[in-house]
């Protein structure tokens, strides 16, 4: 009897708090549906840009380097002792979907001007399954020549590609991306061939995270139709890290140049003759208020 | 006159001192419920919600708040001052209860203020949550360490419930 009344008791004790906890609110999660998140974790790879915009009055500034070819060997000290090639630049946020941007690369000393739009997001309702981003460079060659007397308008190129991405899971991301660049000048240094002004190419890039703060990323930008001649097609593999207000891009890339133009009319290193090279991106947000 | 008063979107701010500067996070999607008949006071809110102004610090935080396995931040508890409904000035009062977050349930009181205006009942509260207490270890990004008491303030306005 008593154990009875003992197994009553705990069946009321149980109800009881059981009543209590019915009358507190059921916890439901805040519906969601927005734009997905983190496609890539920045807004470029090595050289190649992505659909991944800042979000509105953030900044991003950006020290990508590159150096010498791994295949110096030893005495370059894998090229390291090859000296790096630097792009500057900062982008900033002017809403969530439009960022401008401006850069300056030690090459030549092309300043570069730039503008990436986002036209259409993927939704994590998947009513939107890719984000499509366009993308506007205006690169200015700044460096005395001596041996020509170039105009302004001579020394501008451009650059304008339509980025298409799908984050397919939490992991894998991939982004094609149909792309022009222009060069108002092109110089022969060699007799060996025809130069274009005009290029056509695509941008293939993706992204796998190995976990919250890892990841693999690639890039591959074939030119179709003309090239210029000995050119061979970019490459690069990186290792990124995310440390929350960072993103660091360690990697391996053919090309020498962090300006998608220059990448594709004079990329002349293959990657499949291991000519490429040491390279790291700093990427630093800043939030410019709310 | 109603004895039950609801809102779903009030508003939550922590704020987290970092060294040189603070920075803070709010969302709009405080839910919560205050029974003045038997003094029960519950709410909580979805810490996904929270958004801090840099996309990548708020996913640092749900990494750290481990959001996808406890979503909510919860308070379900009682006044245990007292409340007069009958005047529209502001008046302190305290709850006591149990305030869960990250998984971990601790009893805290908290003081705040009630007043009852004509579209509802408006709620102010704020305290120091101290993130050892519910073993949230702040992430230490190279040099920067969040501080571990971080101040919560809520603010809401709360609808008479018609039943």
């Amino acid at each position: 009897m008593n154990i009875r009344k003992t197994a009553l008791l705990i069946l009321v004790t149980l109800f009881g708090s059981y009543s209590v906890s019915a009358q507190m609110l059921e916890r439901k999660r805040a519906v969601q549906d927005g734009p997905v998140e983190d496609i890539f974790l920045a807004g470029s790879i090595a050289g190649l840009s992505t659909v991944t915009a800042l979000p509105q009055k953030n900044m991003n500034s950006m020290v990508m380097h590159n150096f010498g070819l791994v295949s110096g060997g030893i005495e370059d000290f894998y090229g390291l002792d090859g000296g790096a090639a630097v792009r500057l630049g900062i982008d900033y946020g002017v809403t969530d979907k439009l960022d401008i941007g401006i850069g300056r690369t030690g090459i030549e000393d092309v300043v570069d001007l730039r503008a990436k739009y986002v036209i259409l997001e993927q939704l994590k309702s998947d009513k939107v399954p890719v984000q499509i981003a366009i993308k506007g460079d205006l690169g200015i060659s700044t460096q005395k020549e001596r041996r020509f007397d170039y105009t302004f308008t001579e020394r501008l190129n451009y650059f304008t590609s339509v980025m298409v991405a799908r984050k397919f899971n939490d992991k894998l991301s991939l982004q094609v991306a149909p792309m022009v660049s222009h060069f108002n000048t092109v110089v022969k240094e060699q007799n060996n061939g025809k130069l274009y002004n005009t290029i056509v190419g695509l941008g293939i890039a993706g992204r796998y995270k190995l976990n919250n703060r890892n990841a693999l990323a690639f890039e591959y930008l074939p030119v179709l139709g003309n090239r210029n001649p000995n050119t061979k097609d970019h490459v690069a593999v990186s290792f990124e890290i995310d440390t929350g207000g960072h993103v660091f891009q360690l990697f391996f890339m053919s090309g020498r140049w962090f300006t998608e133009q220059h990448l594709l009319a004079r990329t002349d290193t293959n990657i499949l003759d291991l000519d490429f090279r040491f390279g790291f991106n700093i990427n630093r947000f800043f939030g410019l208020g709310k | 006159m109603a004895q039950s008063y609801m809102t779903e979107e009030g508003s939550a701010v922590f704020y987290s001192k970092v060294p040189l500067h603070t920075f803070s996070g709010e969302s709009e999607n405080l839910t919560g419920i205050i029974n003045l008949s038997n003094s029960k006071v519950d709410f909580y809110i979805d810490l996904t919600t929270l958004e801090t102004g840099i996309e990548k610090r708020d996913r640092d935080m749900k990494e750290t708040l481990e959001t996808e396995k406890y979503p909510f931040a919860e308070f379900f508890g009682e006044l245990v001052s007292d409340f007069n409904p009958d005047t529209t000035a502001e008046q302190p009062v305290t709850v006591k209860g149990e305030f869960k977050i990250h998984g971990v349930s601790q009893e805290v009181t908290i003081d705040g203020t009630l007043q009852m205006k004509p579209e509802g009942l408006v709620v102010k509260a704020s305290w120091i949550l101290l993130l050892e207490d519910y073993d949230i270890v702040p992430p230490s990004l190279l040099f920067v360490k969040v501080d571990q008491e971080q101040e919560i303030e809520i603010e809401a306005l709360l609808k008479p419930v018609e039943n």
